[in-house]
């Protein structure tokens, strides 16, 4: 099997973002500093190669914030398996999140 | 709160995300930008700068939507597909442009006619259920007479007809607003108060008329037009109900019009209630348009048999009216139609005709890229032969080629939109005035999906050329031998392409010869006599409000005093005042009766059109005196009875005779006999296509003092000795001394009023013979295109036959032979079609037979001759083939 993605930079940022818990597509952009325009077609890429997967925040929450419902992002196993090597190629990246990561 | 800040741009940047996905991704945007916002605004102040930043944020969503679009493209390799035609296509500039220009060409002209044919024919009228609205008219005669609606059959219809919902009136008149500059002439409608209601409109400010607005010793209301009161009276709310001066009058303004409100037509710039007397309603006197709602579950058919039953009916409704009688004399029928059918009238056929003209445009087209395709298809066998080498299958070779006829069709199209915005913008002017529902003519969403599907029918079109003539089985052994079939590479190969040819060359010439057809009805209709002589002739309305002058003598007085004022200027030839200007519209036409010819029993009376005419006029216009004298002055008063008569009137009635000295009586004036003093030549009244009518002039100045509706509107004829249009302000200030409130309107020449009457024809056939230049240019190309491409083929061939003896001219002589061929084919095939088609022109045509052998012969030696000369430049590079060259070149 080849490899899943081409781990660049961004990718590996978006990444690590989403693993410490920056998990909406707007978050992303903040956490990363990312220009605002590659964000989203990377989250595309990973969640069609099932490195990440998407889903709905509860309704209950947006409703009770008078407003709709945000689409958050997590990784999957296969996600969680990829980490090591982002933590591997881009160890100057972790400082910028802190090495301390809370599962998603 | 505010809201959120670039929610349109995302719902419009979904629309590139492909259909399952859409939803899902509009919302995820909406929340994130919501969200943002939220927090941004949460402590009640957002300053600009983050505000701006989050605007930049969310246009990223276009980024987004593309690369989703990309994305589920690619996925199918259609991006790739696409990605690949275009490269290939930039690699051969030429053949792209050439493509790509002919196709824009056909599908531009397409989507400005049909742009055209939707606003004016296909869109129902802008009314709340048009389809339920009808035009009432009636046919006397046989069908000889076209007669509108009388204020009578308008109360019998109202009252009796239970198919109806609403019956209403409208006529055209002009009002005369006096503001602070000059006075206007203000075109205007007269309608029964139920006429906005027929139609379904409503008042944008204000209300429309009700009930009893429309009776004798109402109050005087008005309502205005958006452009009126935006223009005279600055767009002020506050001017419904305050009085406005018109005509003397001083009306109520009760409401203002919405701004696309214009029935039936868009001139009129106010509306005033049409008072009916229903104790005075003349059953006879057809002077005003009908419109009517059907009431819900009539159809046109049954309100026709209601209506027409109750005319049958009228001398037992009204047994003591002579009208009533009257009416069943003529035969009176009704005539019922929808309103749309009566609004756009004749302009059908011409619309439809142009559409199937592009249409044969666009074919023509089609066919010349398909050939163009074809050709450079046997150009690339090579290539394709080396991608079938490397493992593609059939079907990715035939991907390609539907790519690439995609790829050319989307930016013919594209291109074609422009040409056509263009098109339709700037042939507004030359577009005739008298074209019904132009202001609802528009490019928008339904002629832009219209193009689309027809971009797309041609890229299925000739697109499916190459797949024909590869899509067979053998494709990929085909393409392994490299299509070495002999030095002309197997005739079937040219059958397809010659074909084409044949086919652009019958539609080339049948769009020739309703061009020529087109061409010859100008023609002939230009050198029709009109009856008068309009050079150097000036002509204006002018007309009188009661309120400024009243009684009929000091309007008399008021129109010789401006005519002798005129005609004292330097460089005026003559002056005259008429009725009506012929070739302006219809001239009053009724009944009268003939002293030596009293009506038996039985037969229909006598009509003939009545025009009143100022000592002066005839000479002014330069219409031949034929016989006796024209009008002098004192004619029309009490003891000098005299009425001046058209040759044709004179020759029906008095064929053998003179008709100087016989009576006649009718008309305008009552019970008098008048004597006829003059016999003049005839003067088309009403149109260049129709015959004179026969027709009466009265003398202007009736000089009868009952006379309650003395002549108030009238057209000023003055010929000068130069150019007349300069002239107008003398016009102007000559009225101004006379009297500075009584307007000008539409002063133009003669040869302007002639000009227009010419319009439609002309205007059909500059449209037409574009179309069918455009249809000859390209039907060259082909024929040159494909006669080239043979000649190359045939290279070496050519080069054994001259190595063998045969001359530079036998083999020239070879080449034109096989061009020749395909024109005639072509020519052949289009005479018939030709002969099928012109049928549906039959109603444009005028002076000239739909099936005109001149026409016919003289398109098709012409479109033999051009076929020659598209045939005779590559001949000539044949016969220049060095036969030692081509024999050694591969």
């Amino acid at each position: 099997m080849g490899k899943l993605f081409s781990l660049t930079y961004p990718t590996a940022a978006v990444l690590l973002a989403i693993r410490h818990g920056h998990r909406y597509g707007f978050d992303v952009m903040d956490a990363t500093g990312l220009p605002d325009g590659t964000v989203y077609p990377i989250l595309r890429r990973l969640e069609r190669r099932g490195v990440l997967e998407g889903a709905w925040e509860d309704e209950a929450i947006a409703r009770a914030e008078h407003r709709p419902a945000r689409r958050y992002y997590r990784l999957t196993p296969l996600g969680e398996g990829a980490m090591s090597e982002v933590l591997e190629r881009f160890p100057a990246l972790v400082r910028l999140f802190g090495t301390e990561a809370e599962p998603a | 709160m505010m809201s959120v800040p670039g929610l349109r741009l995302i719902g419009a940047a979904s629309r590139m995300v492909p259909f399952l996905r859409r939803e899902a991704w509009r919302r995820e945007w909406e929340a994130e930008a919501a969200y943002a916002w939220q927090r941004m605004t949460a402590d009640g102040r957002a300053t600009l700068l983050p505000r701006i930043r989050l605007v930049l944020r969310v246009s990223m969503c276009v980024v987004d939507a593309f690369w989703e679009m990309k994305e589920t493209m690619s996925f199918s390799g259609l991006f790739q597909d696409l990605r690949f035609a275009v490269r290939t296509l930039l690699r051969y500039p030429a053949f792209t442009a050439v493509a790509v220009v002919t196709l824009a060409l056909g599908i531009g002209a397409n989507t400005a006619v049909f742009t055209l044919v939707d606003g004016v024919l296909l869109r129902p009228l802008p009314f709340p259920e048009s389809d339920r609205l009808l035009s009432l008219q009636h046919l006397g005669r046989d069908g000889q007479d076209e007669l509108p609606i009388s204020e009578g059959l308008y109360l019998v219809y109202q009252d009796q007809a239970t198919s109806l919902e609403g019956v209403a009136m409208h006529s055209s008149t002009v009002v005369n607003l006096v503001g602070d500059g000059e006075p206007e002439r203000v075109p205007a409608q007269a309608v029964t108060p139920g006429f906005f209601e027929v139609l379904g409109v409503e008042a944008a400010l204000g209300r429309t008329f009700v009930e009893e607005e429309g009776v004798p010793d109402a109050e005087r209301v008005v309502i205005l037009s958006d452009g009126l009161w935006r223009s005279t009276f600055g767009g002020d709310p506050d001017i419904v109900g305050r009085t406005v001066d018109m005509s003397g009058v001083s009306r109520r303004v009760v409401g203002i019009m919405p701004p696309d409100f214009g029935h039936p037509d868009r001139q009129a710039r106010l509306w005033l209630p049409r008072i009916v007397d229903p104790a005075e309603a003349p059953l006879a006197a057809f002077g005003a348009g009908g419109v009517a709602r059907m009431a819900p579950g009539s159809t046109i058919e049954s309100v026709d048999a209601e209506i027409q039953g109750l005319i049958t009916r009228l001398p037992e409704l009204f047994p003591q009216d002579g009208e009533a009688a009257f009416l069943a004399e003529v035969g009176l029928r009704a005539r019922i139609r929808p309103l749309k059918q009566a609004v756009v009238g004749e302009v059908s056929t011409t619309l439809w005709i142009l559409l199937g003209t592009v249409g044969f445009v666009l074919l023509i087209a089609c066919a010349n890229v398909a050939n163009l395709l074809l050709v450079r298809a046997e150009g690339r066998q090579r290539e394709l032969a080396l991608r079938v080498a490397v493992g593609a299958g059939r079907t990715q070779v035939l991907r390609t080629f539907m790519s690439e006829s995609a790829v050319l069709a989307a930016a013919g199209g594209a291109l074609g939109v422009v040409a056509a915005s263009l098109a339709v913008r700037t042939s507004a002017r030359f577009i005739p005035s008298d074209l019904p529902r132009m202001a609802e003519v528009g490019m928008d969403g339904r002629v832009l999906a219209f193009t689309a599907a027809v971009s797309v029918g041609c890229a299925v079109f000739f697109g499916l050329f190459p797949l024909v003539r590869y899509g067979s089985d053998d494709l990929v052994s085909h393409l392994k031998d490299g299509g070495a079939h002999g030095a002309t590479g197997g005739r079937d190969r040219h059958r397809l392409r010659n074909g084409l040819v044949v086919v652009q060359v019958a539609m080339a010439l049948v769009l020739l010869v309703g061009s020529g057809l087109m061409f010859q009805s100008f023609l002939a209709l230009r050198s029709v006599d009109p009856g008068f002589d309009g050079e150097r002739v000036l002509t204006a309305r002018i007309s009188v409000p009661p309120g400024e002058i009243e009684g009929w003598q000091e309007t008399a007085g008021f129109f010789r005093q401006l005519q002798e004022r005129l005609a004292a200027q330097p460089g005026v030839l003559g002056a005259g005042t008429t009725s009506r200007v012929p070739l302006t519209g219809h001239s009053s036409f009724g009944t009268m009766e003939v002293e030596d010819h009293p009506r038996a029993e039985g037969e229909l009376p006598i009509f003939a059109a009545h025009s009143r005419a100022e000592v002066g006029y005839f000479e002014t216009m330069g219409i031949p005196l034929v016989e006796g004298r024209t009008f002098r002055a004192g004619d029309g008063a009490e003891g000098s009875r005299a009425v001046v008569v058209d040759e044709s009137f004179a020759r029906e009635w008095w064929p053998a005779s003179s008709a100087i000295g016989r009576r006649v009586r009718g008309g305008p004036e009552g019970e008098d006999w008048w004597q006829i003093v003059g016999v003049v030549g005839d003067v088309h009244q009403s149109s260049l296509e129709e015959e004179p009518r026969n027709t009466l002039y009265w003398p202007l100045t009736l000089g009868l003092a009952e006379d309650p509706f003395p002549a108030r509107t009238l057209d000023v004829v003055v010929k000068t000795s130069a150019h007349p249009l300069p002239f107008v302000s003398v016009l102007r200030r000559e009225l101004q001394a006379l009297n500075p409130r009584i307007p000008l309107a539409n002063p133009r020449t003669l040869d302007d009023v002639f000009r227009a009457a010419t319009g439609r024809t002309s205007f059909t056939m500059a449209m037409l013979g574009a179309a069918s230049g455009i249809a000859l240019l390209l039907g060259l190309i082909g024929i040159y295109g494909a006669i080239s491409y043979v000649v190359s083929q045939r290279t070496r061939e050519i080069g054994v036959r001259m190595a063998l003896g045969a001359s530079g001219s036998l083999v020239q002589g070879m080449v034109v032979r096989q061009g020749l061929l395909l024109a005639a084919g072509g020519v052949a095939v289009g005479l018939v079609a030709a002969g099928l088609l012109s049928s549906f022109m039959g109603s444009l045509l005028y002076g000239v037979s739909a099936t005109d052998p001149v026409t016919y012969g003289g398109v098709a030696i012409a479109l033999v001759g051009v076929a020659v000369l598209a045939s005779w430049l590559p001949a000539r590079r044949a016969a220049g083939v060095d036969p030692s060259r081509a024999l050694r070149a591969d």
